[in-house]
């Protein structure tokens, strides 16, 4: 059965370029631009698992992180935060907050591979 | 205020024995708060600066302990730090407080340190206060700048690095030999811009609350064996054999894995980089009898003499003269390795001589071992 990933990034080319890696491994891809639009698509297509951009504009990764383990249709996805900037004890907040983990930009496409499969279909 | 006001006058009875002997200074032109009490919490002396820090006043104080006094936030913190230096009767933090008048933010340093009598005897603390919230303010600005900064770079290294990779692997179709060669070296100088963005913005974080380890429990071998693949094909061009020999068991460990990376990177790139052609670089995990696994990056290439082996360490030193080097690098790689695992509660070992080859260990706490507490001393202090 196909997997979906849902990419919640503000940043175009890193949406191409993390769906490019995604789809030659088999994996489907929605993608979002902002938090709002992301939350709404996580209701709406209910991927297997979420990758979280920080940076954005609107709401940014923390407070979409927030809305999606509060709401019960989005709860059980397992989010993994992605950022290129430095955050103060970042993953530990996001794993407190509830996401499956954390990694930095730029990633090595193996490793974001392997960091999927190891979450996706994980309901937390 | 002159020395003999406040040695005279503001000093009680207690606080005469303990400066009575000792050199005068003239407290009231010293900037910094300083206020002193004696073994059973009394305050004996406090000066100028310390009053306007601690909204307190002398006439108010003297003779009375700390706890008896009603004053703002940082009189609280400093009742904290005295107790939490008790035993040794020293230590130092900076406390974010509120200034009870206007509700301003300030960041003091709070410093403690024993007093001692005509006798050398410990008879009281000595603390000293520093409003250090303009450099506080000017760290912070400069976090935030490289944080940006360093978003601004990695955003579109990403791309470039996805890109590259993808079609290495020949994910966009078959490559033409020369092609290949050009896309390899976009990918090597994609990971060198990236080591570099890491080296500036740890440069700049290095003594900010940014660099303490974000601790998670991850699987140190499968790090290990992808902060490897970075190097393969730099290894691979110059005959070298980069292996991995880890532990077949699990080796969980509770760290900061961008930070782990980094280390390990740093110390495979430089055991590649002074290989002699045809070398052998091995990376290996053993788990000791204390629960805790070390990690060894070692090379049969240059070595170093021992004389240097305390100054490899040292920021920016190279062995090597800057004008006439062979081998590039900025000089902060092994600072980094050190800093990096200080910061986990351990140190880095070298054993290495001229034309022997280098072997660098370093130790992590396996994380069904590891305290929970969110410090650095929480990732395990470890012996080496």
């Amino acid at each position: 059965m196909e997997r979906t990933v849902l990419i919640i990034e503000d940043e175009k080319l890193i949406i191409v370029s993390t769906q490019m890696v995604l789809e030659a491994a088999g994996f489907r891809v929605e993608s979002a631009v902002n938090g709002e639009e992301g939350i709404q698509k996580a209701k709406s297509t209910r991927p297997d698992l979420v990758l979280l951009d920080i940076m954005m504009p609107g709401i940014d990764g923390w407070e979409t992180l927030t809305r999606l383990k509060r709401d019960p249709e989005t709860s059980g996805i397992p989010v993994i935060v992605f950022t290129a900037r430095e955050h103060a004890r970042g993953h530990q907040k996001s794993t407190e907050m509830g996401a499956a983990d954390y990694f930095r930009k730029p990633f090595e496409p193996d490793e974001l591979i392997e960091l999927v499969e190891k979450h996706i279909g994980q309901s937390v | 205020m002159n020395a003999a006001v406040i040695a005279d006058s503001e000093c009680s009875a207690s606080a005469r024995s303990l400066v009575d002997d000792r050199p005068r200074t003239d407290l009231g032109a010293i900037q910094d708060g300083v206020l002193m009490v004696d073994a059973h919490g009394v305050v004996a002396l406090v000066n100028a600066a310390a009053e306007e820090l601690l909204e307190i006043s002398t006439i108010a104080t003297l003779g009375r302990t700390l706890g008896e006094l009603a004053a703002g936030e940082l009189l609280a913190a400093v009742r904290a730090e005295l107790a939490l230096a008790a035993p040794r009767r020293s230590g130092a933090h900076v406390v974010e407080v509120h200034r009870s008048v206007d509700q301003a933010l300030l960041f003091v340093r709070v410093r403690v340190r024993p007093a001692r009598d005509a006798s050398g005897r410990i008879a009281g603390s000595f603390v000293s206060l520093r409003d250090v919230t303009a450099e506080h303010k000017v760290a912070e600005r400069k976090n935030r700048y490289l944080s940006i900064v360093a978003h601004e770079l990695r955003t579109p290294l990403t791309g470039i690095k996805t890109f590259s990779t993808m079609m290495a692997k020949g994910a966009l179709g078959a490559l033409s030999t020369p092609q290949a060669s050009v896309v390899g070296s976009i990918c090597e100088q994609v990971l060198r811009l990236e080591h570099q963005i890491d080296k500036l913005v740890h440069l700049g974080t290095l003594d900010s609350d940014e660099f303490a380890p974000d601790l998670a429990v991850f699987e140190l071998c499968e790090l290990i064996a992808q902060s490897m693949r970075a190097f393969e094909k730099a290894a691979t061009d110059r005959g070298i054999e980069l292996r991995a020999d880890l532990c077949a068991t699990a080796t969980p460990v509770r760290a900061d894995r961008a930070q782990i990376r980094r280390a390990l990177q740093a110390l495979v790139e430089n055991s590649v980089k002074f290989s002699r052609d045809g070398g052998h670089v091995v990376v290996s995990s053993t788990i000791r009898d204390d629960r805790s696994v070390e990690i060894t990056v070692a090379d049969d290439g240059a070595g170093i003499d021992p004389r240097y082996h305390a100054r490899i360490f040292e920021k920016f030193f190279q062995v090597e003269d800057p004008l006439t080097r062979h081998h590039g690098g900025s000089g902060l790689g092994l600072f980094f390795v050190k800093s990096i695992v200080e910061a986990h509660g351990s140190v880095v070992r070298v054993d290495s001589r001229l034309g022997g080859g280098s072997k660098f260990s370093f130790a992590l706490r396996l994380a069904d071992d590891a305290p929970s507490e969110h410090t650095p001393s929480g990732a395990g202090g470890l012996p080496g």
